[in-house]
């Protein structure tokens, strides 16, 4: 096509002015204002100079590092031996399933299944260990989690896989490699940007969980997202919530960086 | 080697087990006479009829599937505009950095969305008369967080187009408007019934954006469930689990089978090679 | 007959970034005749087919359809029609719809459209396969699909991006003759680009040979393959030998420390040359009887004949087409007419060449 008729791209230049960089600019811009809406460091100054704010964003990452890692260590192999299957796309599909039921029913059920009166409970109380507080501790938060992440971990991962040319697996046999250092050294470097997509896309959204961990971890403000969630629509300290918005979206950008993929 | 692939199906299935427990927990005790999820005491529909006499339930389901079909729509149209607007960027680096830009809400963690949307629409709604906070902010938003998507899914079909396919439709003697309509659009349908699709899903499963933005007015399921699992475990919810998983296994199998169809050619291509494949690879 | 111009190139130069792809190219393409652009990749034989059907313009200088300036008419608006090199066929619409696109667009009636795709398919024998999807067609097949596509809207002129290029020897072959055939019977012009000089020989009535932006040498394939311009035409078309020689007078020339009788001339007495002399015109015989006295290097046998690679004395290969073999380390004579010599001036322009061959052949 030659011309683009300008009125069939305004409303994306739209989105892009009204809800991309508008948004960006509105929320480092309010980080700065306090309470009554002056132009301040009070925020900053607050979030760097207590230690709650600093223990809370060290436990926010240290539990995001966590699911990260367990989600990880269950998606891989999970990956790895979904594209072995002979039906591997409608397998693949089931892996989706889950991910179509809306996260707030899936924590639902964990909210039965940990409950003081819940299946597992009385399994433990079945082995005569007798029932524990489950629900509303970090266990059952990072549990959680992971559940609901899993899936995110092994459709890249998954479509890495998939994309690796088979004949380079031929090759590598036939150089003499044997299958474990035909993965280690081709399979596992090349799926490395699948296993950095799936990275992404767990670690950033579960620093900001604050429905699980409402729901699950207790009433407790023990991620970013949550605190976010307080200033905002609890204790309506907007500056603050923005300054931990801001906080958040650096963290983001790190992980971006340190898992993005080089161009060449 | 038998022995190692049915370590494999072990793990497989421990897996699918961790995955679907949760879900067949809940469709499991929809079906429970008794009141909560602690113990099973015979199988009755008492918590469908339940819910399909809690109007305001049905109501925000309702409302939920509309506000999902619109935005999934809205964001389509724009968003498949938006990937014609990217490829056509001839300079590398602008088209780069319109696609960062594109993607700024995809990898943005949803309370930030939320938080920033809700400063936006204040802000908004003090310039602008009659505008407050319900469903048009819910809307606006969702179809803003879908965008990208739709970007993503529509992009790769126009890169794997062949420039000189509307070439030959200029040759042939078509106008813009038609190459457009006739050769464009029809070539990138897979690509928008997908992005369709995702944001249609987008919407469905979005609880944290809509939390931010939604006022006094207007609720979404996800915000419904949320503030009832709050108050307490009511059955009904059950119910409606058991429902929404019938409907989205009816949704898998149909976009199995539109998508079958297109695969089985690349298949058909790609098979030979990757049968060899699999016989060195699982030792 | 009477020369009836359909396109016309007047001085079009083409640069991309300031680097030129195009240096001052003129021609002229008359009706009814069958064109091959000839030359290696980068030589801007694209560049001049994109001109032609409109989707580029010259950076300057004109073009002219039938005498009208069309430099700026977009190809949507232009009686020509391309044939793609990945055949360009939308893969949304079927073998029917596909050939239809360009009569739907210009609103036929749908009765007319039918009989018209019906013949175009007929005349690309690739009737009955109208509902077929492309993804069912074979590489070939999808091939006449596009020519079909093109030719159904009866432009004046066909433009075809090197057609054959994906396809095997076989197929390539028979689609040779099919295009020839099509092309002599509707009686359209083709404007036909390939890098691969045996297609440009058996299917062209006239030869651009390009390089490097520039038109080398326009003519008949025979009068291409048996005058070649210079060394680069030389070797680009066909197998040549080709050494350096001294034109001491008219017709007589000396190489490899020998004079020979030759038919050139126009030249300044003592003027360095090139000579060339094609394998085939290279005859087998015993040393004394042999022009040239060689040593058999090696020899591979090519079905219609044996390739033989000698060495003279001087150390300048000599390549033989022969039907006899030859022992290799062996000494043998090669033999050869003085109409098989062709001689070469350095650096000259087509108009001189063309001038020079005039005035002696008279």
């Amino acid at each position: 096509m030659k011309k683009l008729n300008p009125l069939w791209v305004i409303p994306y230049y739209l989105w892009l002015v009204l809800f991309v960089i508008a948004p960006v600019i509105l929320i480092i811009g309010y980080s700065f204002l306090d309470i009554h809406g002056h132009i301040t460091l009070e925020n900053y100054q607050t979030y760097f100079g207590s230690g709650k704010y600093l223990m809370m964003t060290f436990n926010s990452v240290w539990y995001a590092f966590l699911i990260t890692l367990l989600t990880l260590l269950i998606s891989y192999p999970m990956a790895y031996f979904l594209t072995k299957l002979k039906y591997k796309d409608l397998w693949l599909l089931l892996v989706i399933l889950p991910t179509w039921i809306n996260l707030l029913l899936k924590a639902y059920a964990f909210v039965g299944i940990f409950g003081i009166d819940g299946s597992i409970n009385h399994f433990l109380e079945f082995l005569g260990i007798g029932p524990k507080q489950i629900l509303f501790t970090d266990f059952s938060f990072i549990v959680v989690a992971t559940y609901i992440q899993i899936p995110f971990m092994i459709i890249p991962i998954f479509n890495a896989l998939e994309e690796i040319n088979p004949s380079l697996l031929i090759a590598s046999k036939d150089l003499g490699a044997t299958p474990w250092q035909t993965f280690y050294k081709v399979i596992l470097p090349l799926s490395m940007n699948g296993v950095k997509s799936g990275i992404q896309a767990v670690f950033i959204p579960s620093l900001s969980l604050f429905m699980i961990t409402r729901l699950i971890g207790g009433n407790r403000v023990i991620t970013l997202g949550t605190a976010i969630e307080e200033h905002f629509l609890v204790t309506q300290n907007w500056g603050m919530g923005s300054t931990i918005g801001v906080v958040l979206i650096v963290a983001m950008f790190i992980v971006m960086l340190l898992t993005g993929e080089r161009r060449k | 080697m038998l022995k190692k692939v049915k370590w494999s199906q072990l793990y497989l299935w421990l897996v699918f087990i961790f995955l679907y427990a949760p879900i067949f927990y809940l469709m499991f005790y929809s079906f429970n006479a008794g009141e909560n999820m602690s113990k099973f005491e015979g199988f009755s529909w008492i918590h469908f009829q339940e819910l399909f006499q809690d109007t305001r339930l049905l109501i925000i389901l309702l409302e939920t599937f509309i506000l999902a079909f619109l935005s999934a729509l809205l964001a389509t149209i724009i968003g498949t505009f938006g990937a014609i607007l990217i490829r056509r960027f001839k300079n590398r680096k602008t088209r780069l950095g319109f696609l960062s830009l594109n993607n700024i809400l995809l990898v943005s963690p949803d309370v930030i969305i939320g938080a920033s949307f809700l400063i936006l629409f204040t802000v908004l709604g003090a310039w602008i008369r009659g505008f407050s906070l319900g469903f048009i902010t819910v809307l606006l938003s969702h179809i803003a967080f879908s965008i990208p998507i739709v970007v993503l899914m529509v992009l790769p079909k126009l890169q794997e187009m062949n420039e000189s396919l509307v070439m030959a439709a200029y040759d042939l003697g078509a106008n813009d408007r038609q190459v457009l309509l006739n050769v464009i659009l029809p070539y990138l349908t897979p690509g928008i019934i997908a992005g369709y699709f995702m944001a249609f899903t987008y919407s469905l499963d979005d609880f944290a954006v809509t939390f931010f933005v939604t006022g006094n007015g207007f609720t979404t399921l996800a915000v419904e469930i949320y503030s009832r699992a709050r108050r307490g475990v009511s059955l009904e919810i059950n119910a409606l689990s058991t429902l929404v998983f019938v409907f989205s296994l009816f949704l898998v199998i149909g976009y199995y089978f539109i998508t079958s169809d297109e695969k089985k050619f690349k298949k058909s291509k790609k098979s030979q090679a990757q049968v060899e494949s699999e016989v060195p690879v699982v030792k | 007959m009477k020369k009836e111009v359909l396109i016309t190139f007047n001085h079009v130069i083409k640069k991309y970034d300031d680097q030129p792809v195009l240096k001052d190219i003129s021609f002229e393409i008359e009706k009814g005749k069958f064109y091959t652009l000839l030359g290696p990749s980068g030589c801007g034989k694209t560049t001049i087919l994109k001109m032609i059907a409109g989707f580029m313009e010259p950076t300057s200088g004109d073009i002219l359809f039938e005498g009208k300036k069309i430099n700026n008419i977009p190809a949507n608006q232009r009686q020509v029609n391309t044939v793609f090199q990945d055949y360009a066929l939308f893969p949304h619409l079927n073998v029917f719809d596909n050939i239809a696109f360009g009569l739907k667009l210009k609103k036929m009636p749908k009765k007319q459209i039918e009989q018209k795709v019906t013949e175009a398919l007929q005349m690309v024998r690739l009737s009955g396969y109208e509902k077929r999807e492309i993804t069912e067609m074979s590489g070939g097949q999808r091939q006449r699909v596009a020519i079909a596509r093109a030719l159904v809207n009866e432009p004046k002129l066909l433009l075809l991006d090197e057609p054959l290029s994906a396809l095997d020897q076989k197929l390539r072959t028979e689609m040779q003759y099919l295009l020839r055939s099509l092309q002599k019977k509707l009686g359209i012009t083709f404007i036909f680009v390939t890098h691969d000089q045996e297609e440009a020989l058996a299917m062209s009535d006239e030869i651009f040979v390009l390089n490097n932006g520039n038109i080398v040498q326009s003519g008949s394939p025979v009068d291409i393959y048996d005058e070649p311009i210079n060394h680069y035409v030389a070797n680009f078309i066909g197998e040549s030998n080709i050494v350096d020689a001294v034109m001491i007078k008219d017709e007589l020339v000396e190489f490899t420390g020998k004079q020979f009788t030759c038919v050139d001339g126009g030249m300044k007495p003592n003027e360095a040359v090139e000579v060339v002399i094609r394998p085939e015109d290279l005859v087998l015989t015993t040393p004394d009887k042999g022009k040239l006295v060689v040593t058999v290097q090696s020899m591979l046998f090519r079905g219609v004949h044996y390739e033989i690679r000698c060495l003279d004395d001087l150390g300048n290969e000599w390549l033989v087409h022969s039907t006899k073999r030859a022992i290799p380390g062996s000494k043998i004579g090669l033999s050869f007419d003085p109409e098989d010599i062709h001689v070469m001036r350095f650096n000259e322009s087509e108009e001189d060449f063309d001038a020079r061959l005039e005035s002696y052949s008279e």
